[in-house]
């Protein structure tokens, strides 16, 4: 269909103020947080699931791509528009539908923020747990898209143990509910099997959450080590002791001179790295507990552990670690979030090898990760600019990928995907693999027009 | 040579003699709402699973998985019964790793064995699932059926344990999903789809779990009520506080006099609620002394609290409820409602009200911090004459639950029943999906066909 006809139609259904066809429009969600670029024909902003259905049953017709998209934070390429199309942007369905504390669930439309629906929730002192550090402006569409994590989860479970249901529109149009308020609804797990389907599968046009009351205590250290290994050690040796806390984070020398350059969080200059240790739940035990983990982090040559003395310290540590990725993106033009996972006894020996992969590269490498869920983040700094050390990068990240996988890991943790790791989809699955998952792709959409060229690889048939 | 009788050989050459049973007598105990398979056949390994399914689904056999039966009577009627494949040769330990926090498994291997194992390993650990059936289950029934017990409040259930898996698809693929990482978005999430689908999609042969340490310790609150008000109201407010039991319950007269484990109610006690705690030891103590107090706010009648070796035996007799009473009374019917959190006392009296009004006796015991309720109506005599109150009681059931945003599904029944409603509940507008899925992973129709949801 032309692109003038297309346009037309759009407008048809959600009205001429909300489709946007101009050059620099076009320009704008033509990118994401990683470091492809596409272009798409229009994008659409509609107001209801009613709207969503319509588009996409249009789109259904004309056989157009559709593409959902939050706030295009994702790093993996989910939301380039390879093949053109359109884009259905939620910046309008961001209203917090329901806060329903008795049955322990919040609904919400897909474009709003997760760190909204979480100042709505303080009033209640209820929380919702999975917190990405870019939860002040990603939305719960991108959350379910992606099955997004964050430091929280490692006690609590990523976002798709806290989705519970959603209504989704498929590729014809169709609106279904999957899930819902109550558990155990008869029939396969299908909130479970769309969350962190990069938008590939269908389209939520609302979220059914998992919401609990606030942690009665919360107890926070800052570890300083002045050994990366040593670190890494600690980590493995608290969850191998059976000691499972909210968080246990770690940041590495290069990004602790970032964050402390631009944040100021009082972590230490001088030190190799440091953990961020939380607990939480109950105060009974707790101090109990946490002197179990001093004894750990001082048979790993622990320098010091500070604790946080009041809530305003504690927050501190907290905006230094979720300001990490923007800090770092202040020492280098560009930068690549790897987000490979390793099982956490794996830890110590991965970050030794990712440091010399990158030696080998000539490139600067900072760390700053979900340690207690062997979820590394080696940030591979760059000029893109540079189109030999832009080669090299790719060369690196593709290797950091395969020494994790190599090591009974996985290729990506939280981040998904998208445009950028489907080559190394094959790191981690056989052909057999993606062809059963071609067939879950084949019975959502078998025209393949959500989200086309993303995820699945190619694989002889 | 028919079909069948090409079948056995084959069979025979895929995993030896001995693992194919074939004898008419011996094939009568497997048999599926009546329906007598061709042959029992247990794979070593799961090329050998491969071999057989892709074998089956090129001839059009219908493959039944099966761990240790204790579910077979669950679903729908069976279309058609040709192979049993049994999971009791597969029933290894692939990977203990405890400094990982994660275990692997076959699928045919017990719970319970797993459990024995994990806690004589270091520390001690266990795979947090208390499903019924404790001794007997095996964790491919547990996960295919997404069967779940009283912990689940604090620990979650498959969904949130499984972390990959490992399955033989119908056209005889062996197919990994997930692996060894606490964290994964590598694709589509397939160990969530296999989860609960009643093997209508892939044989799991291994699964790989997260764990956890043994609690330090361990009590059960037991509280009696007059009222089902105060019971709910104790319910409630213990729901919305800060506190972190393990799991709570409420019962019905009817279900504590059914239940294995001697716990008489005092004098006008007509409900009661057990809280289960786990965890570090200061927290045990703090949390009975305030949950005492909100009981007493709420008019408790009695309040005991059972430790160690009282603690387990109440919780096992529990679990095996349903085990229990099919002694007593072979012909029960059990029903599992999923409700709204808030609305599980206030069900539970509305269940209550219809058993009277319709004359039946029938025992409640509702997982109150996750709104499922489990019912059993106790026939008695006549069962014949009263199939038709019973079919009208569980649609009355039913629309109910139906009406609180819930559902309701036959877990266990006479085949008399079976037939005359869909075990399956109330349909649901993604069956349309669930139909889709199934065509596409299974086009030929092979696993498990007619058991599961919108007759699958
Ligand atoms: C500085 C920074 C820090 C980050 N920190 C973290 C972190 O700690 N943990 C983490 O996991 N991630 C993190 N991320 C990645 C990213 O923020 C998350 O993936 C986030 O969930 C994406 O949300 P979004 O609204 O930007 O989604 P988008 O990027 O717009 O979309 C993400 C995917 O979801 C799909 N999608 C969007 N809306 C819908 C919908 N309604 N229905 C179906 N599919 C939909 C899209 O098609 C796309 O595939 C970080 C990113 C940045 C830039």
């Amino acid at each position: 269909m032309e692109r003038e006809k297309l346009i037309e139609e759009s407008i048809k259904i959600v009205g001429k103020e909300n489709v946007l066809s101009s050059e620099t429009d076009l320009l704008l969600y033509g990118y994401d947080a990683s470091l492809f670029r596409g272009k798409p024909d229009c994008i659409v902003l509609p107001g209801s699931t009613e709207e969503v259905s319509k588009i996409v049953k249009f789109a259904h017709e004309a056989g157009i791509h559709v593409l959902g998209r939050g706030s295009g934070t994702n790093l993996s390429g989910g939301t380039i528009p390879t093949q053109g199309g359109i884009i259905i942007h939620f910046s309008r369905m961001n209203k917090i539908l329901e806060i329903d504390i008795e049955n322990q669930r919040a609904v919400v439309e897909p474009g709003v923020f997760t760190l909204a629906l979480k100042n709505a929730l303080a009033r209640y002192g209820y929380v919702y747990q999975p917190d990405p550090a870019s939860e002040k402006v990603s939305t719960f569409g991108g959350n379910f898209g992606e099955n997004s994590g964050g430091p929280h989860c490692l006690k609590y479970g990523v976002t798709t143990n806290h989705i519970l249901g959603a209504e989704v529109v498929l590729s014809n149009g169709e609106v279904v509910q999957v899930g819902g308020k109550s558990l155990d609804n008869p029939g396969y797990d299908l909130t479970g099997l769309l969350v962190g389907s990069e938008g590939t599968l269908g389209i939520a046009t609302k979220l059914i959450l998992r919401i609990m009351p606030k942690p009665e205590a919360v107890k926070t250290m800052l570890a300083i080590y002045n050994s990366l290994e040593d670190a890494g050690k600690t980590v493995s040796a608290i969850i191998g002791d059976g000691i499972v806390p909210a968080t246990l984070e770690m940041l590495d020398k290069l990004t602790i001179k970032a964050v402390e350059e631009s944040i100021h969080a009082g972590f230490p200059l001088d030190a190799e790295a440091v953990l961020i240790i939380e607990l939480d739940g109950l105060k009974d035990g707790m101090e109990r507990l946490a002197e179990r983990i001093m004894e750990i982090c001082k048979k790993n040559n622990v320098r010091e552990v500070k604790a946080a003395k009041n809530e305003a310290e504690r927050m501190q540590l907290w905006a230094g670690r979720k300001g990490a990725f923007g800090a770092i993106a202040r020492l280098r033009p560009n930068y690549l979030v790897c987000d490979g996972t390793v099982p956490r006894t794996k830890l110590p020996e991965v970050l030794a090898k990712v440091m010399e992969v990158g030696r080998k590269y000539e490139l600067s490498i900072a760390n700053v990760f979900h340690a207690g869920d062997g979820n590394l983040h080696p940030l591979i700094l760059f000029d893109e600019r540079n189109e030999e050390e832009l080669r090299k990068v790719h060369l690196a990240g593709s290797e950091i990928m395969k020494l994790c996988a190599d090591a009974g890991g996985t290729i990506s943790g939280e981040h998904g995907i998208g445009t950028e790791k489907k080559k190394e989809m094959l790191f981690v699955f056989t052909p057999q693999d993606i062809r059963a998952m071609e067939k879950v792709k084949r019975a959502f959409d078998p025209e393949d027009l959500y989200n086309p060229g993303k995820v699945l690889p190619e694989v002889e048939a | 040579m028919s079909k069948t009788d090409k079948l056995f050989p084959k069979l025979k050459e895929m995993v030896g003699e001995a693992n194919v049973i074939q004898d008419p007598e011996k094939l009568k105990a497997y048999a599926i709402d009546g329906k007598k398979p061709k042959v029992i056949v247990s794979p070593g390994t799961i090329d050998e699973v491969s071999k057989i399914v892709a074998y089956a689904n090129q001839q059009h056999f219908i493959v039944i998985p099966r761990g240790n039966g204790t579910k077979m009577g669950m679903g729908g009627i069976p279309k058609k019964v040709n192979i049993i494949l049994s999971t009791n040769r597969l029933n290894r330990i692939t990977d203990s790793d405890s400094e990982n926090l994660t275990l692997s498994a076959e699928s045919g291997i017990t719970l319970s064995e797993v459990q024995d194992s994990l806690a004589k390993l270091g520390r001690g650990y266990f795979l947090p699932l208390d499903p019924p059936f404790t001794n007997q289950a095996t964790l491919g029934g547990i996960v295919a059926t997404n069967s779940s017990g009283p912990k689940r409040l604090l620990y979650g259930a498959a969904r949130d344990l499984i972390i990959g898996t490992k399955a033989v698809f119908p056209n005889g693929d062996m197919v990994i999903s997930g692996g060894k990482t606490v964290k994964n978005v590598s694709g589509y999430d397939m160990c969530k789809l296999l989860i609960g689908s009643y093997g209508t999609l892939g044989i799991l042969c291994e699964m790989t779990f997260k764990l956890l340490p043994l609690p330090e310790k361990e009590a059960t609150l037991s509280l009696s009520f007059g009222k089902l008000e105060e019971a709910d109201g104790f319910v409630r407010q213990l729901r919305i506080s800060q506190l972190i039991p393990s799991s709570i319950e409420i019962l019905n007269s009817i279900a504590v006099e059914n239940m294995k484990y001697p716990r008489s109610m005092p004098q006008n006690g007509n409900y009661l609620v057990t809280v289960g705690l786990e965890g570090v030891t200061e927290s045990i103590g703090r949390q009975v002394s305030e949950m005492s107090e909100m009981g007493k706010k709420n008019g408790v009648l009695e309040t005991m609290t059972l430790d160690s070796d009282k603690h387990r035996a109440f919780w096992i007799a529990l679990r095996n409820f349903s085990q229990g009473l099919s002694e007593k009374y072979p012909n029960f019917i059990g029903l599992k409602s999923n409700l709204l959190i808030s609305k599980s006392g206030e069900m539970l009296g509305n269940y209550e009200r219809i058993a009277r009004e319709s004359g039946i006796e029938c025992a409640f015991i509702c997982h109150a911090g996750n709104g499922i309720l489990h019912s059993y109506i106790l026939p008695g005599k006549n069962f014949r004459s009263r199939i038709e109150s019973f079919v009208h009681f569980i649609g009355g059931l039913t629309s109910e639950a139906v009406k609180n945003e819930g559902n309701l599904v036959v877990e266990s029944s006479p085949l008399s029943i079976k037939k005359k409603v869909d075990v399956w509940g109330q349909s649901r507008s993604d069956y349309l999906m669930v139909r889709r899925l199934k065509g596409q992973i299974d086009p030929a129709g092979i696993l498990n066909t007619g058991r599961f949801v919108g007759g699958i």
